[in-house]
Order: structure tokens, then C-alpha cells, then sequence
């Protein structure tokens, strides 16, 4: 003892001298964190992980090959994540220094939770497109991207869209079915079906993320434009076609046409297995389907959901079975940027991080790419798919329907998650849940988002 | 670990000295604080990781916070008045207090009757002890897409039921709010009797087989010595399992969410699903911490009564 309070007085300028050492590391820290074109990297060489839900590694991996053919210093190492532990994989991860370079990020909720750690990439797209770049790429895939503040947290590499279905083509061949137009005429399909021992339509509605989906799609087959009005204040959730539309989700429990047991069923993994398998002829699902649309798509699709000896069936896309009047062949879509990709303020490449941003959003070989995986329509004005290469199960009877969503999602200007709040999001669980149930009337249902949406600060006229 | 290192070199030094008094009790202090270098490696990281985690915790409870903001707002205690008033909480806390209840009383029951079917040297024991514990091992995240499949409404448990002659039992278990608690519960006791049976196992091999031979000789059959010898016997696990099954109650997270996303209808929701549910999907981090400090509280509340409750009865003061 006597020995250590001797040691003690040694050892107390060692203690000053790492105290001080680690302040000054903290100070130059510090000191740091404003970035320069040094700390940024370079652009064309390095190191860069992109984390996403979304694309499938197969896409992410087409996408980084050709990207290498124009920079091949720059190693790109994509890390898919699951959409539901999204959020808590990655708030730790950018809120430390471990986060990745490049991550996804939607409009609406994931905006306003991971906008703060992404760099203003206005600057890299009037490098890449010039000044006037807002007017090459698709307005969708900048609104929601772009913070109050102005600043664009993310390039859009493409959107997405929902208020479709899609269908297994061979079982409606085989029992000589035509694709419903109408609810009514859904409920004899789904008859149909359900008497040949094939489940006529599949969504896990216990992922309620999906049923505002379906629910937005419903209220746009009855009146276009109330949803979003409802969205913005411009008119009340407790509007006739909202109850309608809620009344029409409930008939689809009620009248056979969803599984039995769907409100134990989540969209993820278990409603998309079910209709790979080939168990379920129907199901609903958004322009991210078009992916699966593909031989390379969905074989490996298929082999996920458990199916020994994949084979790829033609899918096709519908538009959503009107709830009232006679249906109509075109689609009635809301959508928003898929994913945008931002860049890491924290990160050690920023600049080759920023490169690979730029190429995949904005040039024409990484938006041809985008095109042609077909799990995205692209950002950037005038590309198309090239069909020629894309290898399809039934080319005959999908080129033309997949071809028609992706020309009828490009007139669409209704967001389909950028104006949902997570109070509002929680609202459509419980409404859409509630009513599936019998526990609420469509009617108190829609209270329920009215209360919500003004809880949650939004101003009614 | 501080004071018996620091005491034996206060009688040395003092004797040494060969002082008292107000000299000694200067020296003394300033060796327990010469002391604090030694102890604050251990301190540092157990206040860091509980004690500074769950200061920090009851700080955020008072900010309404998305857990990213720079900005966060201060709210005071309006997290915890909007638990208090959240049907929902009181949703999850009733589904707590049936869980602990149902799963504890089965899994003592089950455990037990396998530990008693087990120490009377039946044929393959080895192999049923295996198949009782198998369970407790496997991730529950491995098994919740088998058990979603199971008690789907196509599902096997339907099947069997419809084979059994019991078709018109068969229903969607998991997409009713009558139903999908007691599929949880299922899961819960299927999964951790193995556990109870082990415990119970090994606290039976304590008791004294004189005293149940001496038992028997007095005319004991099974049921009489298991009530009135074996029962008592493990009392001590008795407790400690209560106190374990209230407390994995209370933190149930992994079944219910993976299962069920604690629906249909919040009906199988859980103080820890709706911790999760509040703070990560929809980042309302600040009122998540107030629930957690709730379950805490309730934690170790638990804990205390159950701890009372059992040395009382042990006849400890």
C-alpha cells in the first residue's frame, strides 16, 4: 500500500499527460467534423458500403458491376437489410461512426428520422446534369427527398408505385378465368378458386404497413384524389368515399376474397411466399413486383419462398378491382421515390460515395440498369426498358401490361408514403385492423384517422 | 472488494505509527480515497452500462424525440400522464399479468410431473430429458415462422384438429384477438418447460430419499408425497422460478413480435413489443423511455414482492 501511494505521485503526471492526450484527440476530432475536399476522399477510388432494403442483392450487384466498368477503383459492397429491422439497425449505426456510406431512404417517416446524417446532394446533381437538373429527373423523386430546409438528402435512383395487383396468369388460364374489373366481379373469381382448393388472394394484413396500400387503391377505384386530398387537409378522413373505401376492405374479409386468417399473415415473408409457391393466384403488390416479372427475378424469388426446382410462372399486373361502378382498364397509382441514395456525412469516402450516387440517379447507364431490373421506374427522364434483353417467362402477354404501368406511373403525381406521419401510420394499423375484425364500423374507423391526422398537427379546411 | 483491501493496510499502517485519533482517521480517509483509482475501472463500467443507461433513459422520457433530432423538445412528465392514460399500456400490462400467470402455473405443473416421471428410472429417460430441454436451445426467431405456419388457418394444428374429429374447432389462431394470446402462451410454455423441468429436476435430487422411504413406510402414496414432501422440498425453486417468470414476462419481446407483430388489434402486445413498436417504427423515442422506465419499475417492484413473499414464508425476517 505504502508502495502504490508512492507509485500514485509517479504515475500522476502519466494521468495529467493522457488526459491531455485524449483532449486533444477529442479538440482535433472536433475539429474535424467540418469536412473538405481532403476529407472527402477520392472520387474515384475506395472503399464504399451501401446499406438498403431495397434493391434484391441480384439487382444491387447488376447495378455495381456496370458501375465498375466506368470506376473500377471504387469497390461498392452492398448489405441488404430487412425493411422492418431497418430502423433499428441503421438510427445506431449513422448516430455512431460505424454507419455506412451510402444508405436507402424513402419519403415520409424515414425522412424525417434520417435526413440529418445525410450530405446535401444538390451540389452533385447540378454537377452531373447541369443547373437546370431538376427539370431531367422525375419531380416525385425529388419532393419527397428534399428536407424543409431545402436540402436534397438523397438522389432517387427510381419509384415506385401502388394500387395494382398481380396475378399467377396460369391459374386463371387453367380455370378459365378473366382478371377481375370489379369487387363484385372479384368475389365470383375468388369462388372460382376457392372451390378448385387455390387461394384466391393473399396480403398479410398483419403488417399493416401494406393495408394503407390497399386501402389508398380501394378509395382511388371510387373517387381519384380523395385519399391524397384527406392526406393534405383538403378534406376530411371521415369523407363518404374514406367510409366507403373502409367498408369495401371490410367486404373483402367478409366475402371470401382475402385468405382466411390474413390478419395473422404478414406480407413479408408470408403472403409473398404464398403466391411464389403458386398457392395463391393473386395478390397485392406495387411496381417493385415488375422485378419478379423477369426470368432472373423470380426464379430465385421462388426458390426463397421454399419451392425446390424453381420454375418461373408469368405474372401479371391488374389494376385494382373498382369498388363501385363498372372498373376500368387503367391503372389508379400513388407513388413515390423507391429509394433515394444519401450519402454518409460522417463517412471516410464521401466523395467516391457521392460518385456512385450520382452514376447509379442520374447517368444513363446506371438508370438503363435501373430500367432494365425492372424493380424501380427510373429517375431520370427518357429510359425506358430494353425489353430485347430482358428475358420474360410469357413475353407475350407481360411486356404489354408491365409496359402500360410504367407508362401510366409516370403521369401519377399522388404520394403514396410522403405524406404519412408515423401517427397516421399507426392510425391505418389500427383502422384497418379494427375494421377487418368487426372492433370498429368503417365509420368509427375513419374517425380514428381523422383524430389521428389532427393529433398529429395537421390543419383541416 | 474496496474495503478489504484497503483495512488490512489501515492496521498496518496505523501500528506503524503507533498514532490515533484524529492523525489515524486523516490517514484513513485519505487511503480510502487512494483507493478510488483501483475500484474505478469496475465503477466506470458498471455505472456506464446500467446505471448511466437507465439515468439516460429517464432523461429521454422527458423529451418528445424521434431519437435522431438535434433538437429534441422537452415535455417534463407528459410521456408518463400519456401512459397512464394509453389504453393500450394497460392492454399490454393485463396480457403481462395472464401470461405470467397461465405460463407459470403450466410450466411448474409440467415441470414437475416430468421431473417426478423422470427420477423413477423410466425406460429411455436420458432421450425424454433431451426432448423436454430440445426446445429450450433452439432461437425463438428460427421458430416463429414455423409456428406462424402451424397455427395459420391452413395449418398444421387445423389439420390435426380436423383429423382428431375436431374440425369445427379449426380456426385462423393467430388472426383473432380471442385466440392469438393464448397461441403466444403456447409458444411461451412449449418453449421454457424445459427449463422448469430441469430446475426441478436437479432440486429433487436434493431431497433425502430416507424421508420419502420413511414415507412410504408410513403409508404415503405418490400423490401424498408429492404433496407433502416433494412440493415443499423445492420450494427455493418454486420461488426463484416465479421470480424469473414474472420478470420474462415482463420483458416478453421475441415470441409475441415475431409471431404476431403483437396484433391482431394490439391483442397480443406486451410491455416490450410496445417499447419496440413506439421507439423504433414509429421513433417515438421518448415516449418508448417512459415505458421502459415503467417496466422497470414494475421489474423490480415484482422482484421485491416476490422476494418478500418467499422469505416470509421460509420463516426469514
Amino acid at each position: 500500500m505504502f508502495r502504490s501511494i508512492g507509485a500514485k505521485s509517479r504515475l500522476r503526471p502519466v494521468a495529467a499527460a493522457a488526459i491531455l492526450g485524449m483532449t486533444a484527440l477529442g479538440l482535433s476530432a472536433c475539429g474535424s467534423s467540418g469536412s473538405s475536399a481532403a476529407d472527402e476522399g477520392s472520387a474515384t477510388s475506395g472503399n464504399v458500403t451501401w446499406w438498403g432494403w431495397t434493391p434484391q442483392p441480384s439487382g444491387a450487384e447488376r447495378y455495381i458491376a456496370a458501375f465498375n466498368k466506368e470506376y473500377p477503383d471504387i469497390k461498392v459492397t452492398y448489405k441488404q437489410l430487412t425493411i422492418d429491422g431497418w430502423n433499428a439497425a441503421l438510427k445506431p449505426a449513422l448516430a455512431s461512426s460505424s454507419g455506412p456510406d451510402i444508405y436507402d431512404i424513402n419519403p415520409g417517416v424515414r425522412m424525417d428520422d434520417f435526413s440529418s446524417f445525410a450530405a446535401d446532394l444538390t451540389p452533385a446533381m447540378a454537377k452531373s446534369l447541369g443547373s437546370d437538373w431538376k427539370s431531367k429527373v422525375s419531380p416525385i423523386g425529388v419532393d419527397g427527398l428534399t428536407t424543409k430546409s431545402g436540402k436534397l438528402a438523397a438522389i432517387s435512383v427510381g419509384s415506385t408505385y401502388s394500387g395494382s395487383l398481380w396475378t399467377n396468369k396460369n391459374l386463371f388460364d387453367q380455370y378459365h378465368l378473366t382478371p377481375p374489373k370489379t369487387v363484385d366481379e372479384w368475389v365470383n373469381v375468388c369462388g372460382v378458386f376457392k372451390k378448385n382448393g387455390i387461394k384466391c388472394f393473399v396480403q398479410g394484413a398483419a403488417q399493416v404497413a401494406f393495408n394503407r396500400d390497399t386501402l389508398q387503391a380501394i378509395s382511388n377505384s371510387i373517387e381519384p384524389g380523395v385519399w391524397n386530398k384527406a392526406s393534405t387537409g383538403d378534406t376530411k378522413w371521415t369523407n363518404p368515399t374514406i367510409v366507403k373505401a373502409l367498408t369495401t376492405w371490410k367486404r373483402l374479409f367478409a366475402d371470401g376474397i382475402m385468405q382466411d386468417g390474413a390478419l395473422g399473415v404478414q406480407q413479408y415473408p408470408d403472403a409473398n411466399n404464398e403466391f411464389m409457391s403458386g398457392k395463391s393466384a393473386m395478390v397485392m403488390m406495387g411496381t417493385w413486383y415488375m422485378q419478379y416479372a423477369t426470368t432472373a427475378g423470380m426464379t430465385p424469388a421462388i426458390s426463397a419462398a421454399g419451392v425446390a426446382n424453381p420454375k418461373p410462372f408469368p405474372i401479371v399486373p391488374i389494376p385494382f378491382p373498382a369498388a363501385s361502378g363498372a372498373g376500368s382498364s387503367d391503372f389508379a397509382l400513388s407513388g413515390d421515390s423507391d429509394y433515394g441514395l444519401a450519402v454518409n456525412n460522417k463517412s471516410k469516402v464521401k466523395a467516391a460515395a457521392t460518385t456512385f450516387a450520382t452514376w447509379l440517379g442520374t447517368s444513363k447507364a446506371g438508370q438503363q440498369e435501373v430500367a432494365n431490373v425492372l424493380n424501380d421506374i427510373p429517375a431520370l427522364k427518357g429510359i425506358a426498358p430494353n425489353w430485347d434483353t430482358i428475358p420474360m417467362t410469357d413475353r407475350s402477354a407481360q411486356q404489354p401490361s408491365v409496359q402500360k404501368l410504367i407508362d401510366q406511373a409516370a403521369t401519377v403525381t399522388e404520394p403514396r408514403l410522403g405524406l404519412v406521419s408515423s401517427d397516421l401510420s399507426t392510425a391505418f394499423g389500427v383502422a384497418s385492423t379494427t375494421v377487418a375484425e368487426g372492433k370498429a364500423s368503417p365509420e368509427q374507423a375513419a374517425q380514428t384517422l381523422q383524430s389521428s391526422a389532427e393529433a398529429a398537427g395537421l390543419k383541416f379546411k | 472488494m474496496a474495503k478489504t483491501s484497503v483495512e488490512p493496510a489501515l492496521v498496518v499502517h496505523s501500528s506503524q505509527q503507533g498514532s490515533v485519533g484524529g492523525l489515524g482517521r486523516r490517514k484513513r480517509n485519505r487511503l480510502r480515497q487512494r483507493g478510488l483509482p483501483w475500484i474505478l475501472p469496475a465503477l466506470i463500467v458498471s455505472m456506464g452500462l446500467i446505471f448511466y443507461g437507465m439515468g439516460y433513459t429517464g432523461y429521454v422520457s422527458t423529451l418528445k424525440w424521434n431519437g435522431t433530432d438535434p433538437d429534441p423538445l422537452s415535455v417534463g412528465a407528459q410521456n408518463y400522464v400519456h401512459a397512464v392514460q394509453d389504453p393500450v399500456v394497460w392492454q399490454a400490462i393485463y396480457h403481462t399479468v395472464v401470461y405470467f400467470i397461465v405460463t407459470f402455473f403450466i410450466q411448474t405443473a409440467l415441470g414437475v410431473v416430468f421431473a417426478v416421471l423422470l427420477h423413477s428410472k423410466v425406460k429411455l429417460g436420458v432421450i425424454y430429458k433431451i426432448i423436454i430441454f430440445v426446445p429450450v436451445v433452439l432461437a425463438p426467431s428460427i421458430m416463429a415462422p414455423v409456428f406462424r405456419q402451424v397455427y395459420g388457418a391452413d395449418g398444421q394444428f387445423n389439420w390435426l384438429l380436423q383429423h382428431l374429429g375436431l374440425g369445427s374447432l379449426a380456426q385462423p389462431w393467430l388472426a383473432q384477438s380471442s385466440t392469438s394470446l393464448a397461441v403466444i402462451i403456447s409458444i411461451h410454455i412449449w418453449e421454457w418447460t424445459g427449463l422448469t423441468f430441469v430446475l426441478y429436476y436437479a432440486a429433487m435430487s436434493q431431497i433425502d430419499p430416507e424421508i420419502l422411504e420413511a414415507a412410504r413406510i408410513d403409508g404415503a402414496g405418490n400423490i401424498r408425497s408429492l404433496i407433502s414432501i416433494i412440493l415443499p422440498g423445492v420450494r427455493g425453486t418454486t420461488v426463484a422460478l416465479a421470480m424469473l417468470s414474472a420478470i420474462s414476462a415482463l420483458k416478453t419481446f421475441d415470441v409475441p413480435w415475431l409471431v404476431t407483430i403483437g396484433g391482431p388489434n394490439y391483442a397480443t402486445e406486451f410491455l416490450g413489443t410496445l417499447i419496440y413498436r413506439v421507439s423504433i417504427p414509429e421513433s417515438n423515442v421518448g415516449y418508448g423511455a417512459a415505458l421502459s422506465i415503467i417496466l422497470l419499475v414494475l421489474a423490480l417492484g415484482m422482484a421485491i414482492l416476490l422476494q418478500v413473499r418467499g422469505r416470509d414464508k421460509d420463516g426469514v425476517s
